[in-house]
């Protein structure tokens, strides 16, 4: 969590391999802990048998970075008024 | 045509309607039926869940989905969705 931190990021999210919410920072909401999960689980089936991959998610003024190593999914928030 | 093959170190593309139906393939997503459900899947997922904090309903242009040398990108453009994937090398940090 000390992510949360950096410059450009606004919130950051942990979640388990079952959508639980681990652990929440700045602005994210523990609502999202599942479709964080989802998202993470649904793409790791695309190549099952590469690591599993960093998706992006962008739009006009945010970004939203999902990653899960180990069974755990982090969500990382970009905002560019936090830059 | 629709303009795909143009990307730079596109390795292959595939074009979806709002359904999910395939409208045009080639290249390594040629025929794949696979990417084009775990796409929808995807956004679909998006789009019921809460992603964003709070209600702000910023609606995401387009999503990358990163490996170490290739990578997917999909983007929404005229009620179709597009996916490119495209190759890389990642380049050797330089050392100063």
């Amino acid at each position: 969590m000390e992510g949360a931190h950096s410059t450009g990021v606004s919130g950051v999210l942990c979640a388990d391999h079952k959508g639980l919410c681990l652990g929440v920072r700045g602005k994210a909401s523990n609502a999202s802990s599942g479709t964080v999960a989802a998202l993470a689980e649904r793409v790791a089936m695309l190549e099952p048998g590469s690591l599993d991959p960093v998706i992006l998610l962008e739009s006009d003024n945010s970004q939203c970075l999902i990653h899960r190593n180990s069974g755990i999914t982090l969500a990382v928030y970009k905002s560019p008024e936090t830059s | 045509m629709h303009g795909i093959g143009r990307v730079p170190d596109e390795v292959g593309h595939l074009i979806l309607s709002e359904d999910g139906a395939v409208i045009a393939s080639g290249g390594e997503l040629e025929n794949a039926e696979q990417m084009a459900n775990t796409v929808l899947c995807m956004l679909t997922r998006i789009n019921k869940g809460q992603l964003w904090p709070g209600d702000s309903g910023d609606a995401f242009k387009k999503i990358s989905i990163t490996y170490t040398d290739h990578s997917y990108v999909i983007c929404l453009s005229n009620k179709n969705i597009h996916i490119v994937k495209r190759r890389f090398v990642p380049h050797e940090p330089i050392k100063v």
